[in-house]
């Protein structure tokens, strides 16, 4: 894996900006990959053996993609909106499984890491690479059990809607007055269609 | 399930030294004894072995390994059970990726109705060498409830043998489902002349807006009338004029002369009527449908009982379902409720067969 310095660098241009959610989701997703022994896990053969599940759409999430190189896309970033800035490190070979949550207390520390800094937002990013990587997160040891219908690799389920004719993939379909249907169909939906 | 006639797993285990180890599959467990600490497997049957477990296997004094060396014609169990769930799983039904000791769990991605065609289940079960054990057919489940379980029983099974139990569960497609509620706007007529009067207070509405909240229907119209036949039956009808999904009326169910209910639904026009069911508490429940409009009618037994055959016929109206009078009969067989002092329904066999 490259060197701290360079993996901010990279991921603070692929978000758009360096902030204190780059270094704290740098930090985390080394650190999660370490735990569960990927050093390369933006490359094959490792690209197919990390899950990461996300627990918030910030700045960090984005550092965490960069450095393991999980995408929505390959399947192996998943988004399960907790509000919580946290990330789950899966090793699908191994099982090794880590969550990572960064400590609120660490935000109390950031004077202490950075006394010399005045501006905060500076302040709180330098403190962040400061920080001993125990102030700033707690880790658990987990265990996912990453369903099936969600795994990376090719589409293992595909069914019809029976109202629009969509496809529906990977199992997201609903049963409904004995017909499957997708969640659109099935009322089930994010959206009001304009008339 | 094995027959007594079949024969034993024919799998091919191979010694290998520990150093050629990586990427094959252990065919048996590895015991490692901490003294004061831990006794245990460290390795176990069917595992695959990976770089770092070398040194491990070292430490433990292991130079040589027996690993499967399964031929074409047969499936590691692991490979054999994420085949069979795929088969196995319909609409609304998930299960992960990791077999445990061989066994997968099949759970509900969102609530509803639980769906088992238990013909098929039985013929699944029949063939030698799979296995799948579930909940009871037409059970309200949650989502993320465990729902079933499946396994390849032997640790390598046959390819022919699999497809067979392939076959069973394509052919019958889906095997297992959950089948999620529609969301319906009901109307409630509360009857009995003594609640019209003032002389007892009702507590039906409570009771059914519960009951419906609970599976994300709302109560939106309710009437309270005394026991005259010609106004209860104006008034399904006007709940049917305004379109409510279902109709529910309280009270008048039984066999008395003042009992009139079941009575006005027929007198507001009804035709398909069901009345009695093999459910106690519940046997004087009436069952109608106008239009393709539930209108249940709820004998007295449910302002005391918490659970009544009204809990065992509103999820499956809710889910789509049009039961009639074989229906009725059929709860006949699990449908004694044995008032326990802790009601555990639907953990329990009320309502099961």
């Amino acid at each position: 894996m490259d060197d701290f310095e360079i993996l901010l660098k990279g991921s603070s241009e692929a978000h758009g900006h360096l902030c204190p959610g780059q270094v704290i989701g740098v930090r985390m997703a080394m650190l999660g990959c370490e735990l569960i022994g990927l050093d390369k896990p933006s490359q094959l053969p490792q690209i197919k053996s990390l899950i990461v599940y996300v627990e918030i759409d910030r700045c960090a999430t984005d550092a965490i993609a960069f450095v393991t190189g999980a995408r929505l896309g390959r399947r192996s970033l998943k988004l399960v909106n907790n509000g919580i800035m946290a990330a789950t490190f899966v090793n699908l070979d191994s099982g090794k499984a880590f969550r990572i949550r960064a400590r609120e207390t660490s935000r109390k520390l950031v004077a202490e890491y950075a006394p010399e800094v005045a501006d905060e937002r500076q302040q709180q990013l330098l403190a962040y690479k400061n920080m001993p990587l125990d102030h700033l997160f707690e880790v658990q040891a987990v265990a996912v059990d990453v369903p099936y219908n969600d795994l990376p690799g090719p589409t293992r389920f595909k069914n019809e809607c029976e109202s629009c004719g969509v496809i529906v993939r990977d199992k997201r379909e609903i049963y409904k007055n004995d017909q499957v249907l997708c969640r659109i169909c099935a009322g089930d939906s994010y959206f009001k269609g304009r008339t | 399930m094995r027959s007594d006639q079949t024969s034993l797993p024919q799998f091919v285990s191979k010694k290998i030294r520990v150093e050629e180890a990586i990427g094959t599959t252990l065919a048996h467990d590895i015991t490692e004894i901490k003294p004061g600490l831990f006794k245990g497997p460290s390795f176990r049957r069917g595992q695959r072995i990976q770089s770092e477990d070398l040194c491990h296997l070292m430490r433990l004094g292991k130079r040589h390994l027996y690993i499967l060396d399964l031929d074409d014609d047969h499936v590691h169990e692991d490979q054999a059970v994420l085949e069979l769930a795929q088969a196995l799983a319909g609409p609304g039904i998930t299960f992960g990726s990791q077999p445990n000791e061989g066994k997968l769990a099949l759970k509900a991605v969102y609530d509803g109705l639980l769906k088992i065609n238990v013909d098929a289940l039985v013929a699944f079960n029949l063939l030698p060498d799979v296995m799948c054990a579930s909940r009871h057919n037409n059970t309200p489940v949650k989502a993320g409830t465990l729902l079933a379980g499946t396994r390849a029983i032997p640790l390598a099974i046959e390819r022919a043998a699999l497809d067979q139990a392939l076959k069973i569960s394509q052919r019958n497609h889906p095997m297992i489902a959950v089948k999620s509620y529609q969301q319906v706007r009901a109307g409630l007529i509360i009857t009995g002349s003594e609640v019209y009067d003032g002389l007892i207070e009702d507590r039906f509405e409570t009771i059914v807006a519960g009951k419906l909240s609970a599976y994300g229907s709302t109560l939106v119209d309710r009437v309270i009338l005394p026991d005259d036949q010609p106004r209860i039956a104006d008034a399904v009808k006007t709940f049917i004029e305004r379109g409510l999904d279902l109709i529910v009326t309280t009270g008048g169910m039984s066999v008395d002369p003042d009992d009139v209910t079941r009575h006005a639904i027929r007198q507001a026009g009804v035709a398909e009527i069901y009345y009695s069911s093999g459910v106690l508490p519940g046997a004087m429940f009436q069952l109608a449908y106008q239009d393709d409009i539930p209108i249940l009618g709820i004998p007295a037994c449910a302002l005391y009982h918490r659970v009544t055959i009204f809990d065992l016929i509103l999820p499956r109206l809710l889910a789509g379902e049009h039961p009639d009078n074989r229906d009725l009969a059929a709860l006949a067989h699990g449908g004694l409720c044995l008032n326990c002092r802790t009601c555990k329904y639907p953990d329990c066999s009320f309502g099961k067969f």
